[in-house]
């Protein structure tokens, strides 16, 4: 009895976020996983063929896959350190209390809170060939017609976005970051950077870790800007990954090659991201 | 002012009538079709106070005891609750489909099949056009009928013509040329077009006397890479490259958008459908469209079949009801009725009040007499795809036009082997 009443408590507490979290997170998950190995009929009642591995098999043998992966792959390099730099930057910058810094507090955060579909479209305007980007730098450059073109455009919208987002986390580490430590090494006749380097970055080192984790995490599940941007186009070149995949499921039916797609990329961002805790792990340790 | 008793009992007795009428659709044995659409996007509202206002209570003045709900949907996100809502079975009676979806929904088998189960079907099929018509074929059988149709012609400019020193629009591919030659060193490219799909490129193989397969939808290979196929195409990549076509056919979402590049003068011609009367009325009202049928190639002026195809769903428990209001959208007050709005109408019986309503009509009805409808499958929309991601490097110049269509026919060949 006294078992159960110490359980109870917690336990209800849990309940309602655990249901929730089953119901629309981890069952859905499972039926993706279901579907990959179908060929998956949408129709309520319609018999889906049992297809085993095969539609993974054709996935690692599609060339856009990996196309739509390598797409992916230079967005999540290209966004992440620029994120974790800028944004940290920004962060120190606003460390210190003046009567501006809540006003550039809004200002940097003020794009993660705002509809990705909205800068999407905004930001195919600037990049358009009649476009502010254009003027501004007396270019003449079809940004968006072209793969590497209009992944700069893709990213810089990325990085834009997201620095608000790990300014703010930064921001908060920033604070929690011991005054008495900092005064130590000014004492012992550190410099700024020497301070940043060895009191700073070792304080905040469980931040950097979770900022980079989930950023990689992000960049790599890229969608709304691409859909809203390109499309893909020309030709498929600017597909990433879920873009490749929303289009077999949604445009043509192919329910079960697109969740095969999606359990492929949630491996990846899995394996991934086991790997970077390992490395934050030991990095903290030594 | 105050009610005097008989003002009093005048009202009460309006209440209890208001109350019986309201009660009456309960007691009687009512039969409610739901019907969705997306006549209202683009925010135009006409379509729908159409049907909602006029059609609508025509056909249930005329069929005491059945109601029909019209749901409007976006049309950017009908496929998609079609799509979810046949996964939970939960699809309305009837659906105004793109023409592009009923194989795919039939294959799904989610519609019912018209020729069989509408006794008088032939007789409503014969009055549509063919190319409209053939639209909701999959498989031997019908699976809608046409409710509005459209097509492709050339639209352009005087101010294009002026400065070619044109007379008339280009009736042919030579002609077509030769604009393109006048217009060189000029800020006006010849024509534009904002993809490489089906719809984009298929006026020009057809046109140009090619074919994307063989007439029982077998293969592709022979035939979207035939001679004439592959010159059509040719033709378009070489003006691309002299620099006459934008790269807005290649997808790029940056370039000047057809609909504003003609009336503003970057464009001489481009291909487009009667709903851009409306919309350049509005937003360029001193600009005048000059409409023509596509230039003519060996295959002569075929362009594609565009519009809407009414079906009824399995799903519906009311299909005799269903049926007659199939019926009624072929009538002739509900098809003149949404001419008015801007849906072409798709009987040809009708084209001469058509074009009486509004002339420019009169050349979208000519070009539909021989336009041809895109592939009837139920991949049709995997064939768009293919198309765009092969032929885009051809327009880049990184494959010949003829390697290109080739792959791409190879890949529509499997598609068609699968449907079997």
């Amino acid at each position: 009895m006294d078992q159960v009443r110490r359980y109870l408590a917690p336990a209800l507490f849990i309940a309602p976020g655990m249901l929730l979290y089953l119901v629309f997170i981890v069952y859905p998950m499972l039926q993706a996983v279901a579907m990959s190995l179908f060929d998956w009929q949408v129709v309520a009642g319609a018999v889906s063929v049992f297809r085993g591995l095969d539609n993974y098999a054709r996935a690692l043998a599609d060339p856009r896959v990996w196309l739509s992966l390598s797409n992916s792959g230079v967005y999540m390099l290209f966004t992440v350190p620029p994120q974790i730099a800028l944004g940290l930057g920004v962060a120190l910058l606003l460390k210190d209390k003046s009567p501006a810094q809540p006003f550039f507090r809004v200002l940097y955060y003020l794009p993660v809170v705002t509809s990705w579909v909205v800068v999407s479209l905004l930001f195919k305007y600037l990049f358009a060939d009649k476009g502010l980007i254009n003027w501004g730098l007396g270019l003449q450059v079809s940004w968006l017609s072209d793969r590497w073109t209009a992944m700069v455009a893709i990213c810089a919208l990325g990085v834009w976005k997201g620095i608000g987002w790990s300014m703010m986390i930064f921001l908060a580490a920033l604070q929690g970051v011991p005054q008495a430590l900092i005064e130590a090494s000014k004492i012992d006749g550190a410099g700024p950077w020497m301070r940043f380097r060895t009191v700073t970055i070792p304080a905040i080192w469980p931040t950097v870790a979770f900022v980079t984790i989930m950023l990689v995490i992000g960049g790599l599940n890229v969608f709304t800007s691409v859909q809203n941007m390109t499309g893909g186009a020309p030709g498929g070149d600017t597909d990433v990954v879920l873009t490749y995949m929303y289009r077999q499921a949604f445009e043509f039916l192919d329910f079960g090659y697109g969740s095969a797609i999606a359990v492929l990329l949630t491996l990846l961002v899995f394996a991934l991201s086991a790997i970077q805790l390992r490395f934050f792990r030991n990095e903290t340790m030594a | 002012m105050s009610f005097t008793p008989t003002r009093r009992g005048a009202l009460l007795s309006m209440v209890a009538g208001a109350a019986i009428l309201i009660a009456l659709p309960a007691l009687a044995d009512d039969v409610t079709l739901t019907f969705w659409g997306a006549y209202g996007n683009g925010g135009n509202s006409t379509q729908q106070d159409a049907l909602n206002a006029t059609l609508i209570p025509a056909f249930e003045a005329a069929h005491p005891g059945i109601k029909i709900k019209y749901v409007d949907i976006p049309y950017d996100s009908l496929l998609q609750k079609l799509t979810t809502s046949a996964a939970g079975g939960e699809l309305p009676d009837l659906v105004r489909a793109d023409l592009g979806w009923v194989p795919q929904f039939a294959k799904l088998g989610v519609l019912v099949p018209l020729s069989d189960t509408m006794a008088d079907f032939k007789t409503f099929a014969d009055a549509t056009y063919p190319g409209s018509l053939s639209t909701n074929l999959y498989q031997g059988k019908y699976y809608g009928l046409p409710l509005d149709t459209n097509t492709r012609v050339l639209v352009t400019s005087q101010a294009a013509l002026d400065k070619a020193g044109m007379s008339a629009p280009p009736k042919t591919f030579d002609e077509l040329k030769a604009m393109a030659d006048k217009l060189k060193g000029t800020d006006m490219q010849v024509f534009a077009d904002g993809g490489l799909g089906g719809w984009n490129i298929l006026p020009w193989i057809w046109s140009g006397g090619g074919n994307i397969t063989d007439p029982d939808l077998t293969k592709a290979s022979g035939y979207l890479d035939g001679p004439d196929s592959v010159a059509a195409v040719q033709m378009l990549v070489d003006l691309y490259k002299a620099g006459q076509i934008p790269n807005l056919i290649i997808g790029n979402s940056g370039a000047t958008s057809t609909s504003d590049g003609l009336p503003s003068g970057n464009y001489a011609t481009i291909l487009d459908g009667p709903w851009m009367a409306g919309i350049w009325k509005d937003q360029y009202p001193d600009f005048t469209p000059i409409y023509a049928s596509i230039p003519a190639g060996k295959g002569g002026s075929i362009s594609v079949v565009g519009g809407e195809d009414i079906v009824l769903t399995s799903a519906s428990k009311n299909q005799d009801a269903a049926l007659e209001f199939i019926r009624f959208s072929q009538s002739e007050q509900f098809q003149v009725e949404m001419v008015k709005t801007g849906q072409m109408t798709v009987i040809p019986a009708y084209a001469d009040q058509q074009t009486a309503i509004a002339p420019f009509y009169a050349t979208f009805g000519e070009q539909l007499k021989t336009a041809k409808s895109r592939l009837a499958i139920s991949s049709s929309s995997k064939v768009d795809s293919i198309l765009s991601t092969e032929l885009t490097p051809a327009f880049k110049g990184d494959v010949s036009v003829q390697d290109a269509l080739t792959k791409a026919a190879g890949q529509i060949d499997d598609l068609l082997a699968a449907e079997k």
